[in-house]
Order: C-alpha cells, then sequence, then structure tokens
C-alpha cells in the first residue's frame, strides 16, 4: 500500500486510465437507458442519438447479437448482476483450470525476467500474478456470497415452489462445480512452482490455501442449508397436494367412514389427545395464615345488587348514613307519640306527657318528647283535633322577652264534654 | 416445580403449546428432563406429554386407554372428523386467495383484511367462502363476505389452529396444531388406503 501514489502516477501515464475511465463515464452518462435495456432484455434503439450509439457500440458497452435487436454486452449484464446482486441474471464462473493455467504461464514469465536480471519487468508480471490469484479467489468469494444471499432471501426472486425447487437444484450445480475447482488446485503443484521463492511461497500456498479452506467451510453450510431449504419446500408442496387431495376425496365420498381408532387395540399416537381438566379451587378459612387475603379479597368484591344504593351512599358520604338513622328514630318517635295519644284515648282523664314519658321509660329527651306531641296535636285534621284537649304547662323564661318554656302538656279527650254537651 | 405451574395447568386444560401460542414454554419442552418430571406429576391423572411427529407442538396424551379415555378419545375425533373437510377446505381458501402454492403451516401470518380484500375480488372465492361459512362447524349466518370472514377466523381460533396475539387487531398466526391436523389426514390416507396418490406418477415429474 506504500507503494499507492507510486502507482497512481505511473497508472494514470497508462493510456489505459484514460480509454477505461472515458467508457465507465459513458455508461454513468446513459445509466438510465442502459438500465431500462437490462429490465426489459432488450435495447430500445430510439434512447440514443445516432451518434451516442455509434460510441456506445464502439466502447463495447452494447452489440447486435443478431440484426434486429440490439442489447447489452453479456459482460455488461454480468457487471450490473453482481453490483446489483440481481439473482436471476447473477452468473457464477467458477473456470478454475484457466486461472490455473494463467498462473503457470505468469509464474515462468516471472522466473525468466527474474534469471535476466530485469528488475523492472520482474515487479510488473508480480502484480499480474498477483491480481490474477486474487481474481480466481474473489470469484470464489463473489459466487458463495451469491449463493448465500439466494439463501437468505429463501429464493425470493422466484415465486412459485415450484421454481424454487429448480433454482435450488440450479444452486446445488453450481455448489458442485465450485468444489470441483477446488479439486483441480494442487498444492503440491505450486509449491513445487513457487520452488525457495518467499512471496511466490506465501501468494500461492499459504495465502491462497487459507482463502481455500475458509471457502470451503462456507460452501459446506451452505449445501447443508439448501439441502433444509429444499426438504422444507418439498414438505409444503406435498403438503398442498395432500391437502387438494384429500379434501377432494371427502367431498366425493360424503359418506366416507374413517376407521374406529380410539376403540383398537393400540390407538394410534395421533389420535391420542387427553381431554382438557380446568383444575378449581374454592375459599377455605381452615388455615388462620390465609385470613387476611381472603378477607381482603371479600373486601374487593363489588356487591352489584346493592350497586345503587352504594353509589348514592358513596357520592353523598357520612351524612346520608346519619340522615337514614335520623329518619329511622324519627319515626319510632311519631309511633311512641301515636301510642300516646291512644292512651290518651282509653284514659278517663287527662295525662302528662312528662309523666307518660317517665311510666313507659322511653328514651326521648323531655324537651324533643314534648314537641312531638304539640306537633302531632298540631297537625291532626282540624275535626279531631277538636276531640283533644290539649293543655300546655308553661311559663314564662324571662321578663325581658316573651319566651315560654314548655314544662308539660296535659291532653285529655273533649269528647266526653262534647257528648255531655250534646247529651 | 413451582415454576412450571403456569404451564402445568395450561397443558391439563388441553392447550397445545408451540413456538406461536407459547415459545417460551415450548423451549422448555424441548429438555426430556423436564417433561420427565412433568410426566411423573401427571402419572396419576393418566396423562403424560405428548408430541407431533415433527416436534412442532406438544399436548397431553393418556397413558392408558381406559374406557373413559377411549370414550372421550371417540367423541374428539368424531368431531376431528366432522369438521376435517371444512378445515381443510379453509386451509385451500386461504391459501388461494393469498396466492400461495405451499399449504398453510406453523407460524404463516394471515391479516384478515388483506384476505378479505382478495375474496371480495373474486366471485368463485366469495362463493366457496359462502358455501364455507354455512357449514355446522362455522355457522355463520350472515350474507356479508366480511362478516362470514370474521365468525370463520374466530371459529378456527376457537378450536386452536390460529392464534390471535393482539386481541383488538385482525391479525392471525397458524399454529402447530394445523401440523398436527396434516398429520392426522395422513394417517387417515395411509391407515385407509385411500386411492388419493393415482395422480402422483403424473405429479412426481414435477418435482
Amino acid at each position: 500500500m506504500s507503494q499507492a501514489p507510486k502507482q497512481k502516477s505511473t497508472a494514470q501515464s497508462n493510456p489505459l486510465f484514460a480509454l477505461g475511465k472515458e467508457r465507465l463515464e459513458l455508461i454513468g452518462k446513459h445509466a438510465d437507458a442502459l438500465m431500462q435495456g437490462y429490465l426489459d432484455g432488450h435495447i430500445n434503439e430510439s434512447a440514443f442519438s445516432q451518434q451516442a450509439l455509434q460510441k456506445l457500440l464502439d466502447s463495447r458497452v452494447l452489440d447486435y447479437p443478431d440484426e434486429q435487436t440490439l442489447s447489452l454486452r453479456p459482460i455488461v449484464n454480468e457487471l450490473i448482476a453482481s453490483l446489483t446482486q440481481d439473482e436471476r441474471k447473477r452468473q457464477i464462473n467458477s473456470d478454475v483450470g484457466e486461472h490455473l493455467d494463467q498462473i503457470h504461464t505468469r509464474v515462468q514469465s516471472l522466473q525468466a525476467a527474474r534469471q535476466k536480471g530485469d528488475y523492472a519487468a520482474t515487479e510488473h508480471h508480480l502484480q499480474l500474478l498477483t491480481e490474477r490469484v486474487n481474481d480466481m479467489t474473489g470469484q470464489f468469494g463473489d459466487a458463495i456470497e451469491s449463493l448465500w444471499h439466494r439463501l437468505n432471501t429463501e429464493f425470493g426472486f422466484v415465486s412459485s415452489l415450484d421454481d424454487k425447487i429448480l433454482e435450488i437444484e440450479l444452486a446445488q450445480r453450481q455448489l458442485r462445480r465450485i468444489l470441483d475447482g477446488f479439486g483441480i488446485i494442487n498444492f503440491d503443484d505450486l509449491i513445487q512452482l513457487a520452488g525457495s521463492d518467499g512471496s511466490l511461497r506465501k501468494l500461492l500456498v499459504s495465502q491462497l490455501q487459507a482463502r481455500i479452506s475458509e471457502h470451503s467451510g462456507s460452501l459446506l453450510e451452505v449445501q447443508k442449508r439448501l439441502v433444509l431449504l429444499m426438504s422444507r419446500f418439498r414438505q409444503q408442496q406435498d403438503k398442498a397436494l395432500l391437502i387438494n387431495r384429500m379434501s377432494a376425496f371427502l367431498r366425493q365420498h360424503p359418506n366416507f367412514q374413517v376407521g374406529d381408532y380410539p376403540n383398537r387395540s393400540q390407538v394410534p399416537a395421533v389420535v391420542n389427545q387427553a381431554h382438557g381438566i380446568h383444575a378449581q379451587a374454592f375459599i377455605a378459612l381452615d388455615r388462620p395464615q390465609d385470613s387476611y387475603a381472603l378477607a381482603e379479597l371479600a373486601r374487593a368484591v363489588p356487591r352489584e345488587p346493592e350497586q345503587n344504593a352504594k353509589s348514592e351512599s358513596q357520592t353523598q358520604g357520612f351524612s346520608v348514613a346519619l340522615q337514614n338513622l335520623v329518619a329511622t328514630e324519627q319515626k319510632q318517635l311519631a309511633k311512641d307519640v301515636e301510642d300516646f295519644f291512644i292512651q290518651v284515648i282509653e284514659s278517663p282523664e287527662a295525662l302528662s306527657g312528662v309523666d307518660y314519658l317517665a311510666e313507659k321509660e322511653l328514651p326521648w329527651e323531655p324537651e324533643m318528647w314534648l314537641f312531638q306531641i304539640v306537633a302531632e296535636y298540631q297537625g291532626l285534621p282540624e275535626q279531631n283535633k277538636q276531640s283533644f284537649m290539649l293543655e300546655k304547662d308553661s311559663a314564662q323564661k324571662s321578663r325581658f322577652n316573651q319566651l315560654h318554656i314548655i314544662r308539660d302538656v296535659k291532653v285529655g279527650m273533649h269528647l266526653l264534654g262534647n257528648f255531655q254537651a250534646v247529651g | 416445580m413451582i415454576e412450571n405451574g403456569p404451564l402445568l395447568e395450561r397443558l391439563l386444560e388441553g392447550e397445545y403449546i408451540c413456538s406461536v401460542t407459547d415459545e417460551h414454554s415450548f423451549h422448555k419442552l424441548q429438555n426430556d428432563e423436564l417433561v420427565d418430571d412433568l410426566n411423573h406429576f401427571l402419572r396419576p391423572l393418566n396423562r403424560r406429554v405428548a408430541k407431533n411427529d415433527d416436534g412442532s407442538v406438544y399436548f397431553l396424551a393418556y397413558c392408558d386407554l381406559t374406557p373413559n379415555a377411549r370414550q372421550h378419545l371417540s367423541h374428539q375425533f368424531t368431531s376431528t372428523v366432522q369438521s376435517l373437510l371444512p378445515m381443510l377446505e379453509w386451509m385451500q381458501l386461504v391459501q388461494e386467495a393469498l396466492g400461495r402454492d405451499g399449504a398453510l403451516s406453523l407460524g404463516d401470518t394471515i391479516k384478515l383484511q388483506d384476505f378479505e380484500s382478495k375474496v371480495v375480488d373474486n366471485q368463485s372465492l366469495i362463493q366457496r367462502l359462502a358455501h364455507l361459512a354455512n357449514d355446522k362447524v362455522f355457522k355463520s349466518t350472515s350474507d356479508k363476505p366480511d362478516m362470514q370472514i370474521k365468525q370463520v377466523f374466530k371459529r378456527i381460533k376457537e378450536l386452536g389452529y390460529l392464534h390471535q396475539p393482539h386481541k383488538d387487531r385482525l391479525f392471525y398466526i397458524v399454529t402447530g396444531k394445523v401440523e398436527q391436523l396434516i398429520e392426522l389426514v395422513r394417517f387417515i390416507k395411509d391407515e385407509e388406503n385411500l386411492p388419493i396418490d393415482d395422480e402422483l406418477p403424473e405429479q412426481e415429474v414435477m418435482f
């Protein structure tokens, strides 16, 4: 690599440099039309001016394989396929014999130049030899990479299983050819050829051997995967066929009776599938350590039937509960007062509220009790009210206002008097 | 063993474990030692861990074929055979609608929307779908293809042949139980000497 700047300057003076650059640029300039031609399989002449067409023909990019059709030269096709990993068109070139022949010739030229002491020629031949060896191993590398690429995409560039299977067969043949190519490389020959020359030994023996064994390992893996993929594709095809034929058969024979496999002495494994068991468990209170967890669960259980009442009490909180309690008490108080009035009706003379309260040992506060009696009396329909007489025993609390405190009420029946009056 | 409780329970409930329904458990079950332990536990329940031919799905089978076990197997086998033709027709329908030339297999994904758009584009597929949806296995009462498709896939999911990774997304994956069904079909074909290999020589050329 340290030679790079020097190589560059000598390379640039090479007339090939200018020509090659010009032709690569020419391809770039017509990239659209050329790619269109690559995809269509033929080139549309009208896409180019007469001058440009002539240039492309002269540059060996295009040619007329027959008089009618204009197309990309095969080598250009291959270049594009290789650059784009287009597996439909990518070719695998594994002609090892040709390479080996050239290597032999190159080594002989190199040794001849060295004997003559021509240092520049020796250097030149060594460079060409290195390129040749790299070309060969690079070709193997490309071929293997192409195989991997096809494997990893599961031959996605063709759609039907039949085509995929054909492609796998093709790949297997290519793989075999590469392996055959490896077989042709005879390292004993190469060792002899390199002789005592250190750099040649390194190039032709140790480096090459390392590359080839690396490639071989890779190819073995490819081979394994190809076989697996092939069997998978075949299985899929086989299954599809089985499904089609079985369903056709069942349609044609609607009364087809399958054997009674479950009751054979030997039940086939494919039929032996146990039925499901649901393991249920229930709340058990026989272990004290569970009680806390169970209580938690119990609290978490939503109480659905009470949902309405619950949601109401949730929104209003504590006050409703209190109100409920008060309402219950209120009812009880009203009932006790009612009982008091019944007692009054039965009693021949007027009764004192306070006495009644003490006598019956009712829980009410005297004040509340008296108020309720008065309220009950006031609430009576006018006609009934006249049947009772209510006497308040009250006293003025203070001289400074009109407040009277009721100490007691006496309720008695007017009825008797009325009757007497009428009577 | 405690950590395998959920797996045991699922197996006992009659679930099929494959790489699609529960990848983690599926890998666990590939360990023979664990399967031995599970079998030891399952022995009093007259069950053992079984797998299909290619080991793509695990389930429980009976150890001893007691009269009870046989009675259950008969019942189950009958219902599988009754649903066999509709299942095969469904597989063909999906395969054709989605333009595949291989059979539906474990791990294949089906987007209901794709399937539907392919079916409604093709009068013959619409008819086949309607015929299939009317079968007593699927029991669709609708005459709209989209509803029929939903019902058919729902039923097949209930039967365990499809897995739906997201409850609210209409996207299904084929489970290993399908492979088990294909094995059953192959078994019936061989066992009953069904004359359905007749065309094979002609087809063999293709391979």
